[in-house]
């Protein structure tokens, strides 16, 4: 996938106060990796996304290119480029999978 | 991909909007027949959907009430539409001919659900109290489904229909409906006065959870929906919800015809008016939210291996039969 871009079949929320709530958890080192950042419904059903997972559906235009959305993700976080990249795009797989990404 | 519980969303994910409480059937088991509340004029309902979209609430859904009743429900709906909400309603069917279903398209409506109890033209006709209902019901699935609508079907378990709720699952295969929901019975309004001929006992409702269970698990035409907190600890039960026990109040609200919210149909507990004052402060401030909330296990409930997971089941229910939110849900079997 060159360009993850959102199906607009799914109908989703970017929950800004719980990721501010999450990021000053992770600040003070609690353990953040299950809570939802990014409310999805598909199907009748709803997901959610934790902070990393939000962060990259985010950015899934169809206008960044995969490794573009990689490179402002290694910006941000302080962690290994390579295990970011894996982590990256194993989650774009995923969601390409289930038919919430599309390529743009 | 993150696990169930989070904290509170920053606002519902669903309004469940009432903007008339005027119906033109009488059914035994309706939670709203006797309700009443002044209406509001195109103008302000258009300046609540205004809100609802500021909020980023992504779904409302109109019910009642026909909401067919209000001759501005196209225009409102359409209004809704373009401001990105996703809409939807439950009708009793009786209106919706081919004309109406176009209307409805046109305006927008991504779903509509028809209510029938049973597939049985004359059971259904005498639970709705009017006679050939069914045969509009039925007809207005395909109205529709021509119209290009998804449509969906509702009925609310009782004595009359829960020993033949695979008779309705058939009808649903037969008009193409995408989703059948087997809504479990509420102690409201007309269904408080009826409960003791129409609501099943606690074993007859495990008995009843665990066949659909098993026949939801084996088909996915037509999608099976029951939204049943009480169902949360039944083998068979796989659900990933967001929030445990009752939806109400964490992931939805009620708004009654005055602007009034409340936090569910079924509850009849006003939390605020949504013209009148700020929703965050609604949203995030009402004691009575947040005590549905924050339930504390009471009676039976205290102790239960279950109580995890339902968070003491239906909370309407709890609180039409007990007046507390944290007494256990009556249909509870355990």
């Amino acid at each position: 996938m060159n360009r993850p871009q959102r199906n607009t079949a799914i109908v989703w929320r970017h929950e800004a106060g719980r990721e501010r709530e999450l990021l000053a958890a992770q600040q003070q080192g609690e353990d953040i990796s299950e809570g939802g950042t990014v409310i999805l419904v598909h199907q009748g059903t709803m997901h959610q996304l934790n902070l990393l997972g939000g962060e990259i559906w985010l950015r899934c235009d169809g206008e960044r290119s995969l490794e573009q959305i990689i490179n402002e993700l290694a910006g941000e976080y302080e962690v290994d480029r390579g295990e970011l990249e894996q982590d990256v795009r194993d989650f774009v797989a995923d969601l390409e999978q289930r038919g919430w990404l599309i390529d743009g | 991909m993150a696990d169930a519980n989070m904290g509170l969303l920053s606002a519902p994910l669903t309004f469940n909007w009432t903007l008339s409480y005027r119906c033109n059937f009488s059914c035994s088991h309706c939670y709203s027949r006797e309700e009443q509340a002044a209406e509001l004029g195109t103008a302000d309902i258009k300046r609540i959907v205004d809100i609802l979209a500021a909020k980023k609430i992504p779904f409302i859904n109109f019910g009642g009430g026909e909401p067919l009743i209000r001759e501005d429900l196209f225009e409102i709906a359409a209004y809704a539409a373009e401001q990105g909400l996703n809409v939807s309603m439950n009708s009793n069917g009786w209106l919706v001919d081919a004309d109406n279903a176009s209307r409805l398209a046109a305006a927008g409506f991504k779903s509509v659900g028809i209510s029938i109890d049973s597939a049985e033209a004359s059971l259904h006709d005498e639970f709705r109290c009017m006679p050939g209902s069914f045969v509009r019901a039925v007809a207005a699935l395909d109205h529709l489904r021509r119209a290009g609508i998804r449509t969906t079907m509702s009925a609310v378990i009782s004595r009359i229909n829960y020993r033949n709720f695979r008779d309705i699952l058939d009808l649903a295969r037969e008009h193409d409906v995408s989703q059948v929901y087997l809504h479990n019975f509420k102690c409201s309004g007309r269904g408080f006065k009826n409960r003791e001929e129409l609501d099943l006992d606690p074993g007859e409702w495990k008995a009843f959870y665990l066949e659909a269970l098993e026949v939801k698990n084996s088909t996915d035409t037509p999608a099976i929906s029951f939204d049943d907190p009480v169902i949360a600890s039944l083998p068979g039960y796989d659900a990933d919800p967001l929030v445990k026990g009752s939806s109400c109040g964490k992931l939805s609200l009620h708004l009654r015809p005055n602007g009034d919210i409340t936090p569910c149909g079924f509850i009849p507990l006003v939390v605020g008016n949504i013209l009148n004052q700020d929703f965050d402060e609604i949203w995030n401030g009402s004691d009575v939210l947040q005590k549905m909330r924050n339930k504390e296990a009471r009676g039976k409930c205290a102790g239960c291996s279950s109580y995890g997971d339902c968070l003491g089941g239906c909370t309407a229910r709890a609180f039409a039969t007990t007046g507390d939110f944290s007494e256990p849900d009556p249909h509870c079997w355990k």
